[in-house]
């Protein structure tokens, strides 16, 4: 049978072909640990506190910034927050901070300004900062833009199997041009002008992840949890990864094995194996883990 | 044709209709509901009119009417989540958490509360049925689900869809379109039990258009597969297929060869059946 990534079928899955897309699959345990971060490996930092979570989309600012303050100072090995923001943007950078606004799981206000307070401490002027999602493209601001930051939180979805740090991007172009194959080239519109070679730092939320689909586009909290969560890395398709195998996981606690993602979300193993944009493999993967401990599902 | 909007009563018992209504076409799904729109639009479907209901006390209702072209196709946008089935409401319907939704006749329709509160199954009911009431009969489904051997089928696990996506949404295939589905072709695909076994049907336009995709199932999925269409796969469960005029029958995941066997002989039985 044909094994060319084209034709990639369940069956190579199960012969092991398509390197980091078997993780994906089955959802393989992290393994990675440690302090120093080899080369070709990304860190992703997970911090968690079970404080944060005050109620669907209601969360502790000041909680959120301490975890974030945290995680960026792990993350990139510094003394401090503002170090560690200065380490990724310069005062005149233009910087667009690409959020989502699916209005029942949207970034919260509380990253939000956490994020654009890092911002404006490594020097940036307000005025050269923009906040956004969909219109992102019209932007003068994210058109403009030399940095970015990305932050949303992490949901299943109907036609990707989760919504991703990667999918977050989609905004920068037509949608609709990455739908086919549930979204598997979703990697391609961070090779766009208007975000190639920009991204500084993403922050996936788990703070109330979202589990598993009520139909195709609805939403009950009953399939969201209190993760308490912050993944950060300056990798979307590691922290991604991470993210993922807490979400599959989870589903294997309330449904048993055999709930898979529907659709797989094979979009973060393509953006590493076909399009080199990360890593999604754990074993190429640091994972620092922060904070509260019981339940982290990885 | 009764437009749409007819369906929705003014008031419904303490709930009123606000006037700001919208509906959003195949193009401006997007703006609605984001990428999963490609699942309406995986099949007939041309636009939803939605409509939001203010009560006195309660949380808003939010009502979702799909146009989804044709009968066939309701079911099949039905059929693409739900994890039960009850009667008594249009074709079908499944209420979960505060999402209520059914099907009936070229129509799909899901009433959403806002919030949860403790009345909430009755109010959600109650809206169901006064939208019900004002529109067309009720069709039954696909005939092609007719094709489903009953003995050993989970209960609501049947799909109907068109769509290579589709198929790997519920069962992840391939990559490529190695079975050739299209908007021309029909598929219901079922789980049975023991074990997980999955049955996918498909129809194609002609039987040339089904030994062309049989073809390429066999040299894409099972290329060492028997004479007789059956192989056990590396997960160690077997598969097999057989085409028949202007079908496929494909059996996935079985839990030895004469299973998969049976059950393929017993769907090609059916859809030889001259009642069919």
């Amino acid at each position: 049978m044909a094994t060319g990534k084209a034709r990639l079928s369940r069956r190579d899955f199960m012969k092991g072909v398509g390197g980091a897309l078997v993780g994906m699959a089955v959802g393989l345990p992290a393994t990675a640990s440690g302090t120093i971060t080899p080369p070709g490996v990304s860190r992703v930092v997970l911090i968690r506190n079970p404080d944060v979570v005050l109620g669907l989309r209601r969360t502790d600012g000041e909680l959120i910034q301490r975890m974030l303050d945290e995680a960026m100072v792990s993350l990139f090995g510094l003394d401090t927050p503002s170090e560690c923001w200065a380490r990724i943007i310069r005062p005149d950078d233009i910087v667009g901070i690409k959020t989502n606004v699916w209005h029942y799981l949207p970034t919260p206000p509380e990253v939000e300004r956490a994020i654009r307070r890092g911002v404006l401490g490594a020097g940036v002027l307000e005025r050269n900062i923009g906040m956004g999602d969909r219109g992102v493209r019209r932007s003068n601001i994210f058109r403009r833009s030399t940095a970015l930051v990305n932050s949303r939180p992490m949901r299943t979805h109907a036609w990707s199997g989760v919504g991703s740090l990667i999918k977050n991007y989609i905004m920068f172009d037509n949608p609709v041009r990455y739908h086919p194959d549930a979204c598997a080239s979703l990697a391609k519109v961070w090779d766009l002008p208007i975000t190639r070679g920009k991204t500084r730092l993403n922050v996936l939320v788990m703070l109330t992840p979202q589990f598993h689909n009520l139909g195709p586009h609805h939403f009950d909290e009953e399939y969201t949890w209190p993760y308490g969560g912050l993944i950060v890395s300056t990798d979307p398709v590691a922290a991604d990864a991470v993210g993922l195998r807490i979400i599959q996981q989870k589903r294997r606690q309330v449904f048993g094995a055999d709930r898979p993602l529907q659709p797989t979300a094979h979009h973060i193993a393509l953006a590493d194996t076909e399009y080199g944009l990360g890593n999604a493999s754990m074993d190429r993967i640091e994972l620092v883990r922060l904070g509260w401990q019981e339940g982290s599902l990885i | 044709m009764t437009a749409m909007a007819d369906f929705l009563p003014e008031s419904i018992a303490d709930w009123t209709r606000d006037n700001s209504s919208v509906t959003y076409d195949r193009e401006t799904i997007f703006d609605y509901i984001d990428g999963a729109g490609e699942v309406y639009r995986s099949y007939a479907f041309s636009h939803v009119l939605v409509a939001v209901y203010a009560g006195p006390d309660g949380p808003d209702i939010t009502v979702e009417l799909f146009d989804m072209g044709n009968p066939a196709d309701a079911y099949g946008v039905f059929s693409y989540a739900r994890e039960r089935e009850e009667s008594g409401l249009g074709g079908g319907y499944e209420r979960r958490g505060r999402v209520l939704c059914f099907w009936q006749n070229r129509y799909y329709v899901c009433v959403t509360a806002e919030e949860r509160t403790e009345n909430v199954d009755r109010i959600l009911m109650d809206v169901a049925r006064a939208i019900s009431e004002r529109m067309p009969p009720a069709s039954n489904p696909p005939d092609l689900l007719t094709s489903l051997p009953s003995a050993g089928r989970v209960a609501s696990s049947e799909r109907f869809f068109h769509l290579h996506p589709s198929l790997n949404y519920h069962y992840y295939l391939a990559r490529e379109n190695i079975l050739k589905l299209g908007p021309e072709t029909d598929a219901v695909l079922a789980r049975y039990a023991p074990g997980s076994t999955y049955l996918l049907v498909v129809e194609y336009p002609s039987a040339s258009a089904a030994a062309a995709a049989a073809s390429s199932f066999k040299q894409g999925y099972l290329p060492a597969s028997s004479d007789s269409g059956t192989m056990q796969t590396e997960n160690g469960k077997f598969s097999a297929y057989e085409q028949r005029d202007q079908h496929i029958v494909v059996v996935l995941d079985a839990e030895s060869d004469t299973a998969a066997e049976d059950l393929r002989q017993a769907t090609v039985d059916r859809l030889t059946q001259p009642s069919r």
